[in-house]
């Protein structure tokens, strides 16, 4: 009646076309705006750190499911099984991190050093705590603090987009102060104009963070895609417009309630790349909507906090140091279920 | 009454309904087969106990099985014709269940109750009991246990929903059957002693809608297209805005759910005295080549439906006996039908999906989407990992209705339910 290909299972017998793979492609889409606009602003240097990053990754997952699943004896897997393996397996999240770790590094970074810092993300952070969905903290993240704190020297040269590097000596990067160090500093007089620090123009900072359009085309894209919630984002970034403003009081020592520094805040720095692409990470943000009101709150006033005692970028560190918190959040911080009513607490007599 | 619009609630998914394939076609009479199987578990509860022997000639609707204590429903003989055999055998829940075959003798002798003219309260309930009526909706309920509530109730619900996918026979019912299931409703009102009696249909049966308009007794209730509108706690939310509480019955807000093909079942046996050995249901799915609806007896062997409406063994990669989203998987067309079987697909490979799960994202769209928002994601980590407690703690799973829509959603193809159901189990074995 039936061959063997029948196929017996619990229900439901219909699921929706979305898969991984699918999403991490959206991600990638998504991502792509921000890519182009960081070569046309930093030149090829910056299609340069965007391939080695990718293809990093993507090789250093490869190297590690190979030898995992190839063994050394004879007895293991024949090595072209394993290849077949890995490309059923293939899910786009590796490329998913190097593009967001490219993005992240200023584009006076070392070929090298970006090799350095995508083997450390897939190896380390993600491939060791059990791959895909398994990572404690944002790949792209850590490892951008790890090539922080290994490249100093490298990693705080903020290059300025290529239209004004032209002028400078060909061959040499210009570098120059980002607008964040500028609106953190005592003396907010040189700031750019919101709509310069909105397209990127003239403004010093990472490849894929200076140009505030691509991230809203990317963020559009996202939650037209449903793989984020359009309130993620934005409620990062009230939240955080609102505290940064608050503390702006105490560092310009004016100690007001300054509403126009709001938008040159939320248009500095890495901060609304991290609320679209890093905040909203699946693997590490809490499951329900309610912890992720909590965590995104907490980071997004940390962030602004820290930037204000620190005058430094500290997004990528509120990351790390937010995604260990995740795993406490969701066990304490879950949905009511539907009906639920609060149980009448009684007094137990010892 | 002028149809209202119901409540939304929050989660929820919705799949691609494939209504168009089946709900077109008007309800037709199965030929009778040959021979028919009929279950005795055929409600919740325990089976009935048989009351032929091997040989006796029995009639169509005759009592064949008697229920056993208060959760178990009578069993009646589908066709005319001889006992042939009575033995155990597996159900297509892959339980044993013992079946009593019954091989057609050509007649058509029919074993009727007396019909009720103008019943009382009593009456009514003493009838749903004796004509072997269950829930048709799915889970098998017996209905005589509903309609004698310990607490008052003030409102029956009757849930024209049909939000699973696929599924058209209740649409079609209700088109064909209108009158009817208004006066299986009032019969059931009467017997709880309600008279405020709503319907709720969704969206996408707008002549439904407009056919129920036409009673000044029953208010139609406009639900959003979304999955499970039709699950109980869902529709008593949507309908009355009055919420279930876990572990709780609808009875304890008040509210009684029945569904509309019960109500029809209810409306025949008391004014024709007809009990309970036929259904409508739907056969469809990309594999069979004409879909239908058809009114089906009770035992019939799948193998003559899936005859009857063309469907293709080849290009089947998935039977269902049920709807898409909490239907029971088929290992092949040797089972029979049950009273609670509401359809039977046959699913192309394009359709079932059959994916190998891959590694959870912790993406939480199956929070998301949970109609009882409880953590299926929670379920499923710890029960493979074989803290049940945990798994049970942590994703609530006591509370959770088995709707599927966490696993739809899943861009993993986690098996959730199967988690659910896993850890649903060890808490009851554990008590």
């Amino acid at each position: 009646m039936f061959d063997n290909t029948v196929v017996v299972s619990t229900p439901p017998h219909v699921k929706s076309k979305r898969t991984t793979r699918g999403i991490m492609l959206d991600v990638v889409i998504s991502l792509a705006p921000c890519a182009i606009m960081g070569i046309v602003f930093f030149g090829w240097r910056a299609l340069m750190l965007e391939l080695v990053t990718v293809f990093t990754c993507v090789a250093t997952e490869f190297v590690y499911f190979f030898l995992q699943n190839k063994g050394f004896s004879n007895k293991c897997a024949h090595a072209g099984e394993v290849c077949k393996r890995w490309l059923k397996q293939f899910d786009v999240s590796s490329v998913v991190t190097g593009l967001i770790l490219a993005l992240i590094l200023p584009s006076a970074v070392h070929w090298y050093e970006a090799v350095i810092g995508g083997i450390f993300a897939i190896a380390v952070v993600k491939m060791l705590f059990g791959g895909t969905g398994k990572n404690l903290v944002n790949p792209a993240a850590a490892a951008r603090v790890f090539m922080f704190l290994s490249f100093s020297a490298t990693m705080i040269k903020y290059g300025l987009p290529a239209i004004d590097a032209i002028s400078a000596d060909s061959g040499t990067l210009a570098t120059g102060a980002t607008n964040l160090s500028v609106l953190l500093g005592k003396n907010p007089s040189t700031k750019l104009s919101a709509l310069d620090l909105f397209l990127g123009t003239g403004v010093a900072g990472c490849i894929g963070e200076t140009s505030k359009a691509a991230i809203l085309l990317g963020f559009i894209y996202l939650v037209a895609r449903k793989v984020i919630k359009w309130w993620q984002p934005l409620f990062f970034i009230a939240v955080f417009g609102f505290v940064a403003v608050l503390t702006s009081g105490f560092a310009y020592d004016t100690y007001t309630f300054d509403i126009e520094l709001f938008l040159p805040h939320i248009l500095s720095g890495g901060v609304l790349f991290g609320a679209v692409f890093m905040f909203t990470d699946y693997v590490t943000s809490p499951k329900c909507v309610w912890a992720q009101l909590l965590f995104l709150g907490v980071s997004a006033i940390l962030v602004a906090v820290m930037r204000y005692l620190t005058t430094l970028e500290v997004t990528s560190f509120i990351i790390l140091l937010m995604n260990l918190f995740v795993p406490l959040i969701d066990k304490y911080v879950m949905p009511r279920p539907f009906g639920y009513k609060k149980e009448k607490k009684v007094k137990e007599e010892n | 009454m002028k149809a209202v619009k119901g409540k939304y609630y929050f989660g929820g998914v919705h799949p691609h309904d494939e209504k168009k394939l089946s709900q077109t076609a008007a309800l037709e009479v199965l030929p009778v087969p040959e021979t028919v199987a009929i279950s005795l578990s055929q409600s919740l509860g325990k089976p009935a106990v048989p009351v032929v022997e091997v040989g006796a000639e029995v009639k169509e609707g005759e009592l064949i099985a008697k229920a056993d204590g208060a959760i178990s429903s009578n069993v009646f003989a589908s066709i005319c014709g001889t006992v042939t055999e009575i033995k155990t055998l597996q159900g297509m829940n892959g339980n044993d269940e013992t079946h009593i075959f019954i091989k057609a003798n050509g007649k058509n002798d029919k074993s009727e109750l007396p019909p009720l003219s103008e019943p009382s309260a009593d009456e009514i309930k003493e009838r749903i009991k004796d004509a072997g009526i269950v829930g048709l909706g799915g889970a098998g309920f017996p209905t005589a246990v509903k309609v004698s509530p310990k607490t008052p109730v003030d409102t029956l619900i009757v849930n024209g929903a049909e939000c699973e996918p696929y599924l058209t026979c209740d649409h079609r019912l209700m088109c064909e059957k209108t009158d009817e299931i208004a006066r299986g409703a009032r019969y059931i009102a009467k017997a709880l002693g309600v008279t405020k009696i709503l319907i709720g249909i969704e969206a996408n049966k707008p002549d439904c809608i407009a056919a129920f308009e036409n009673y000044d007794d029953i208010q139609p209730v406009i639900l959003k297209k979304q999955y499970p509108m039709g699950g109980e706690k869902q529709l008593i939310y949507v309908t009355t805005g009055r919420k279930v509480g876990i572990g709780k019955l609808p009875a304890d807000v008040g509210t009684i759910v029945q569904n509309v093909a019960t109500c029809y079942a209810v409306c025949e046996a008391v004014e024709l005295g007809k009990p309970l050995y036929e259904r409508a249901l739907t056969v469809s799915g990309r594999a069979v080549q004409n879909p239908k609806n058809l009114w089906v007896k009770v035992g019939t062997p799948i193998q003559a439906i899936v005859d009857f409406c063309g469907g293709n063994a080849e290009l089947t990669k998935k039977a269902v006996a049920g709807g898409p989203m909490t239907g029971v998987a088929l290992g092949g067309f040797d089972s029979y039908t049950h009273k609670t079987t509401s359809g039977i697909l046959l699913m192309t490979e394009k359709e079932a999906a059959a994916d190998e799960p891959t590694p959870c994202l912790n993406c939480g769209k199956c929070a998301d989407v949970c109609p009882m928002h409880l953590m299926p994601m929670n379920t499923a980590f710890y029960s493979a990992a074989g803290d049940m407690e945990a798994a049970a703690k942590y994703g609530n799973t006591a509370a959770c209705i088995e709707c599927g829509a966490c696993e739809y959603v899943c861009p993993a193809k986690r098996p959730l339910i199967q988690a659910i159901r896993k850890t649903k189990a060890y808490l009851r074995n554990r008590k």
